[in-house]
């Protein structure tokens, strides 16, 4: 073996080897997966570590929070038995929320990677099972409402299938076939995984990753470093307040980001306590969201590891809705986990104005579990995300339409339908919902699902459909920043008229749903928006003649879509309260 | 005039357009290469004949076929220079393109760009008709909505109009009724519909290549009207096919209607001429590798056939990262390009290491040693520093490069900060590419199921055969073969495509409850279609048709590919589809589950005609003495001995039927050189085929 000053060159090939062995992982699940929330939405990640269990690589196209969360819960797991306890074929299934990403609906699968009768490195997934059994709600008390839960097992003891297992969770969920087929592709992914990195250690004649993984873990904390060295020493606070579902109290956030030298510390203290409902969040799932800023402001070029994570440090109050006590329900931690990196970009926002964007639509990520029995009897369950307007920036405008700071991808209306009994009547862009500014805010969408008829359906409707809304944004809009404006709330509509989305909704033929996103917040004053974009806006339908002309201060003439530019002057130029 | 003696292959490159020409009596070749013309590609197609009739005078009126690839449509779509282009869709949906799948390709990147929608949002109209997803009619298209609606898109003056209704894949009355009704109002108006164009599920990407064939439609039918108009004025009195993405040939008729199906026209060439090398020679993998200025194209061909895949993306705004771009679902030749090539720059990244594209010098101001001002170090500028090319004898010696440019851009970008050696820099950009590639070819042939250590590598392009021998020690491949004309190898690829056509269209039915009588009349009538689309060129040859299912576990996303015996349908049992498809997904993903339903979701058929035959010509004349082939020796660097060596230099155009060689050794010819070291041997068969063989010494 070569032992293992890795010269620049060696590093950057085999570095580059390792990340597109994770994302071979990750396309892998594509093609085996079962439900539609991770074949067409990729409600997942892929990563491994080295055999002291830190984070190596993780896949390029992961969702920030289930990545931050579990690469922390995974090293954890890892520490907690001796590397000589591990068999090879051994794999680990578990949904622990406070071990790893935060809920039940989370499951992680783990697996120790042997080479030459050694483990030298463990493989692990993450996939949003959007069905794992329970009370489907937010409005859960604790987290046994919330599904079965899974503490630390092996699914296979040095190869062998643990059947009682697997027969266990079947019996607790609504779709058994679909849950059963998504823990298949997880075992799957793992098992890709593990076998290219045999490959390259056999090929590289490496006998561990340890000495690998130390120079590429260091590179990165360096790179890590010297961005957030880039950042003006001091404290910035922020308060921030998050809206509860529903008649309850408004959640308030209150955090102090400190700079020091090439550290960042943010601290929670004085943040709301945990509460009797679904949405508080473990410690691992609040990192993973402040770690996103940072990384996504000041660092997004390098893959991440555990050398990224190393100078971003956290504390908060246990028993804080941010670093909640077990056996609190969790289900819909991203109602307020999501918010966590909007919070950082507003405490920081005043000392780097060019790294940060305004609030989102997509914050939270909105999503929608549907179920109910078709005609025939037969059971459907699905999960939808939806994304809203992003925020603003200096230089750009909020893209239209993206879950930030989660990912995902939204489900094909054809999908949808094909997949379920709904009708989809609509799904487009909701004029004046981005946040107006000199930089305008993304616009946020609105989809409307209606529960067919006999006539629609062609024979015997489908039953009572159940919807459970994980969202926000109702009450506070995304806000602007700079003297941007807000965007546009999201709204929750039950046959045309604004319905309470906390809870479960009961839809009967002939019914419809209509799902609002907001738009993202503006950045910097409207007034100094070119009123050439502001006219682009107008004749793109962005922006209503109405709105430009009250928010924007741009006149437009509503025959011919052109810019009236004498009457925008004045109107611009006109001393206010006149 | 007999119109069968000549066949005309002409290839559209970024920077030249090529030209083969083959007496199919005797098997020569005559070659021709010109500079591209971008503002008007039919002029360097022009030029470039008018070049070879003063080679051979008269020649054009005994040509039968001119097969054509272009980098036309692509161009058009990349630099969004296609025509105003209007979009219909089912009320409800006007913003499905603009929508996309939301997902951010970056995730960790908050400034990500994102493509324009290919049609803005002012020119989608919605019109209130609307199909279930089984088909069922819910509302019907109402005739006076739909003529209202194409008076308000000629006002706006579009050129060209798509058609995508939701769930049309399932059921296409409505577009239909649209077809009709448009035809009436607007007959010469340019139209593309979803449910010909990519009648498949999920609304997002048959729009978005329903677009894109719009868009570039009226472009595309000018060129190719103009194009058989200046072949006609020459005297060419044949047919002329126009080169698919899928690696078939079509009709000019059908290229202007499915232009989107052309996008690849370029790439796809040198994986057709690796697939008749493959066939031609019985190997059983081969890896084409093919390595230009700007990007390198991979393909691994298993018994003489390429994969086709159905989707693949154009114009990113960030060029090579997957999710940036826009969704194209047609079949195309399942070739790997990525970004490496002798245009590759070289650099020290963020974290101190060194780093070699994606980004290229192009033609401008291009490598250092061009000596057109360009400063930064290009992997031909290492080229050049470890021996490998000869700077007075590029391009046949009519560019010279200036190797002490090389040296100093090596020097001050990457040798310098990194403090070490220019050799040592230099050999690491030519590594680090390879590596590159390697990584690449290596994914891309595990993925096909193939094995690298067992592939059998062909050379084109004017970096290919430079890098053949470092990219097979990295991928562990043991044979290189680079075929005669590898510069211009890929237009010759043209005469071995088979005109082609591939129709699919998916409907989803459980295995355990479909009529297979139903599944036959499917099948019926896609190969109806094929057969009317090639009738034209068919000239009364028997249409050959190919059967693919696509299936899944009932409620998997993705398909597993079958292809079956086109003997009728309802021949079938249940059975036996069965074990097919449990056979299939357990030799890709290692077990499969009997118990678990699997229901059909695509039905896929490919329309071929017969190939010509088409032989390549034996080696004549030449020198029979391997001195009288040697141009002398050079010192290169030696990737065994890491330091530079005597490499004795061959003329590739003396070398004779039967010649062997052992390396060092380099292979010089017009367009390209080919490298090998000291554990290579070559042979040159009697073709003029060489055939390079690296020993089994450990590294």
């Amino acid at each position: 073996m070569k032992n293992q000053a890795f010269d620049p060159i060696t590093l950057e090939i085999l570095w580059r080897r390792l990340v597109s062995i994770v994302d071979e992982a990750d396309a892998s699940v594509a093609r085996t997966a079962f439900s539609s929330l991770l074949r067409d939405a990729h409600d997942y990640t892929c990563m491994f570590t080295d055999s002291r269990g830190q984070e190596l690589v993780q896949g390029t196209f992961c969702t920030p929070g289930q990545a931050g969360a579990m690469a922390l819960g995974v090293k954890k797991i890892i520490q907690s038995m001796p590397l000589d306890s591990y068999k090879e074929g051994d794999v680990f299934i578990v949904n622990d929320p406070w071990l790893l990403a935060g809920h039940l609906n989370d499951v992680c699968v783990l697996s120790p990677i042997f080479f030459k009768e050694k483990p030298v490195a463990f493989t692990a997934c993450v996939f949003h099972h959007s069905d794992i059994g329970g009370r489907v709600s937010s409005d859960n008390r604790e987290v046994f409402e919330e599904g079965i839960y899974i503490p630390v097992t092996r699914l296979y003891d040095g190869g062998v299938l643990n059947e009682d297992l697997l027969n266990m969770i079947r019996w607790n969920v609504r779709t058994p076939e679909e849950v059963t087929g998504d823990i298949r592709s997880q075992v799957a992914a793992n098992h890709v995984c593990a076998q290219k990195i045999m490959e390259m250690m056999a090929e590289e004649n490496l006998v561990t990753l340890d000495d690998l993984a130390d120079e590429i873990i260091s590179r990165t904390e360096t790179s890590m470093r010297a961005a957030i060295e880039n950042i003006p020493d001091g404290t910035y606070p922020h308060k921030g307040v998050i809206e509860g579902a529903g008649s309850r109290p408004d959640i308030h956030i209150q955090l102090a980001v400190t700079v020091d030298g090439s550290d960042i510390h943010v601290d929670f203290d004085g943040t709301s306590d945990q509460v009797d409902w679904g949405v508080n969040v473990v410690f691992n799932f609040t990192y993973a969201y402040v770690f996103m800023a940072i990384k996504s402001a000041f660092d997004p070029d390098i893959p991440i590891n555990e050398g990224a994570i190393r100078p971003v440090h956290m504390t908060a109050p246990v028993g804080s809705i941010i670093n909640c006590r077990f056996p609190a329900a969790v289900a819909a931690r991203m109602q307020v986990g999501h918010f966590m990196t909007e919070m950082v970009f507003n405490a920081l926002g005043q000392a780097t104005p060019d790294r940060v964007i305004a609030g989102s639509g997509g914050t939270p990520a909105q999503t929608n579990i549907l179920y109910g029995k078709r005609g025939s009897g037969k059971p459907w369950h699905t999960m939808i995300i939806r994304g809203g307007g992003m925020g603003a920036s200096l230089n750009m405008d909020g893209h239209h339409c993206a879950i930030f700071p989660a990912n995902g991808a939204n489900t094909p209306v054809e999908i949808l339908e094909s997949d379920t009994p709904l009708i989809v009547k609509e799904r487009g862009l909701v004029t004046d919902s981005g946040g107006p500014g000199r930089q305008r805010g993304g616009i946020g969408r609105q989809m409307t699902l209606q529960v067919p008829t006999a006539k629609e359906c062609e024979g015997t409707p489908p039953g009572r459909t159940t919807i459970a809304v994980q969202a926000g944004r109702f009450v506070y809009p995304p806000d602007g920043i700079f003297k941007g404006r807000a965007g546009a709330c999201a709204r929750f509509l039950k046959n045309g008229q604004p319905a309470d989305p906390s809870g479960l909704t009961f839809l009967d033929p002939g019914d419809c749903i209509t799902f609002v996103s907001a738009g993202g917040g503006g950045y910097g004053d409207p007034m100094e928006r070119d009123p050439e974009a502001v006219l682009t806006d107008v004749q793109f339908g962005y922006v209503s003649i109405e709105q430009a002309k009250t928010e924007y201060q741009v006149v437009i003439d509503p025959e011919t879509l052109t810019l009236d530019l004498d009457a925008t002057q004045t109107l611009r130029h006109k001393p206010k309260g006149v | 005039m007999d119109q069968s003696v000549f066949r005309l292959g002409c290839d559209i490159g970024g920077t030249f357009t090529d030209f083969v020409l083959v007496d199919t009596r005797s098997g020569e070749f005559f070659t021709n290469k010109c500079l591209t013309t971008p503002d008007d590609p039919s002029d360097a197609v022009e030029q470039g004949i008018r070049q070879l009739l003063a080679v051979k005078p008269g020649f054009l009126d005994q040509v039968g076929d001119v097969i054509h690839g272009t980098t036309l449509v692509i161009n058009a779509i990349i630099e969004r220079k296609g025509s105003k282009t209007g979009l219909i869709t089912t009320k409800g949906f006007k913003d499905v393109l603009e929508l996309g799948r939301e997902i951010r390709y970056d995730a960790y990147d908050i400034f990500s760009q994102y493509p324009e929608p290919i049609v803005p949002r002012a020119l989608r109209k919605e019109i209130d008709e609307r199909v279930t997803a089984d088909g069922q009619v819910l509302k019907a298209v109402d005739e006076q909505e739909a003529k209202t609606l194409v008076a308000d898109f000629q006002k706006q003056g579009i050129a060209s109009l798509a058609v995508c209704c939701i769930n049309s894949y399932e059921n296409p009355v409505n577009e239909q009724a649209l077809q009709r009704i448009i035809q009436e109002t607007a007959p010469d108006l340019s139209t593309s519909y979803s449910f010909e164009v990519l009648p498949q599920i999920r609304e997002y990407e048959r729009s978005c290549t329903t677009a894109v064939n719009a868009y570039v439609k009226p472009i595309t039918f000018q060129y190719l009207e103009k194009l058989t108009r200046r072949l006609a004025e020459l005297g060419f009195g044949g047919k002329l096919y126009i080169m698919l993405s899928s690696g078939g040939i079509t009709s000019v008729d059908t290229a202007r209607k499915f232009p989107v199906r052309i996008i690849e026209s370029g790439p796809t060439a040198a994986v057709i001429a690796s697939q008749h090398y493959g066939k031609m020679f019985d190997i059983k993998d081969m890896f084409c590798f093919d390595m230009g200025g700007t990007t390198a194209k991979s393909c691994l061909i298993q018994k003489g056939h390429a994969g086709l895949v159905s989707t693949f993306e154009v114009g990113r705004v960030q060029r090579f990262k997957k999710g940036s771009g826009l969704p194209i679902q047609v079949p195309v030749v399942d070739l790997m390009e990525i970004g490496a090539g002798g245009g590759s720059i070289a650099r020290i990244s963020s974290l101190g290491l060194l780093a070699v594209g994606p980004d290229s010098a192009g033609a401008d101001p291009g490598p250092a040693c061009y000596n057109q001002g360009g400063e930064n170090p290009t992997v031909t500028d290492a080229d050049l520093v470890l021996g490998y090319l000869d700077p007075d004898f590029f391009l046949g010696g009519t560019m010279a490069l200036d190797i002490e440019k090389s040296r100093t851009a090596v020097a001050e970008k990457i040798a310098n900060p990194l403090g070490t050696s220019v050799t040592d820099a230099a050999f690491g950009i030519h590594d680090l590419i390879n590596e590159t590639m390697a990584a690449a070819a290596k994914t891309h042939i595990a993925e096909k199921g193939g094995n690298p250590s067992t592939v059998v590598m062909s050379a084109f392009g004017g970096a290919g055969p430079v890098h053949a021998y470092g990219l097979a020690k990295k991928i562990g491949a043991k044979s290189i073969l680079v075929p005669p004309l590898a510069g211009v190898g890929s237009a010759l690829g043209f005469f071995t495509a088979p005109v082609a056509f591939d129709l699919s269209r998916s409907h989803r039915l459980v295995l355990d409850e479909a009529d297979f009588a139903d599944i036959e009349d499917l099948f019926a009538r896609l190969e109806k279609e094929g057969a009317d689309i090639l009738a034209d060129a068919a000239k009364g040859d028997r249409v050959i048709f190919q059967r693919t299912l696509l299936m899944r576990f009932v409620g998997q996303g993705a398909e597993t590919d079958l292809v079956i015996d086109p003997k009728p349908f309802t021949r079938w049992t249940r059975q036996e589809i069965r074990d097919k498809f449990d056979t299939e997904y357990k030799r890709l993903y290692g077990r499969t589950y009997p118990e678990t339903p699997v229901e059909f979701v695509t039905f896929k058929v490919r329309a071929t005609l017969p190939t010509k035959p088409f032989t390549m010509p034996q080696l004549t004349g030449g020198e029979t003495s391997l001195d009288a082939c040697i141009k002398g020796q050079r010192k290169a660097f030696s990737v065994l001995q890491k330091e530079y060596i005597d490499f004795t230099v061959y003329d590739r155009s003396q070398l004779f039927a039967g010649a062997c060689f052992v390396g060092p050794a380099i292979i010089e010819e017009r367009e390209s050189t080919i490298v090998m070291g000291e554990d290579a041997a070559a042979t040159v068969d009697d073709k003029g085929f060489v055939w390079i063989r690296i020993g089994e010494e450990e590294k």
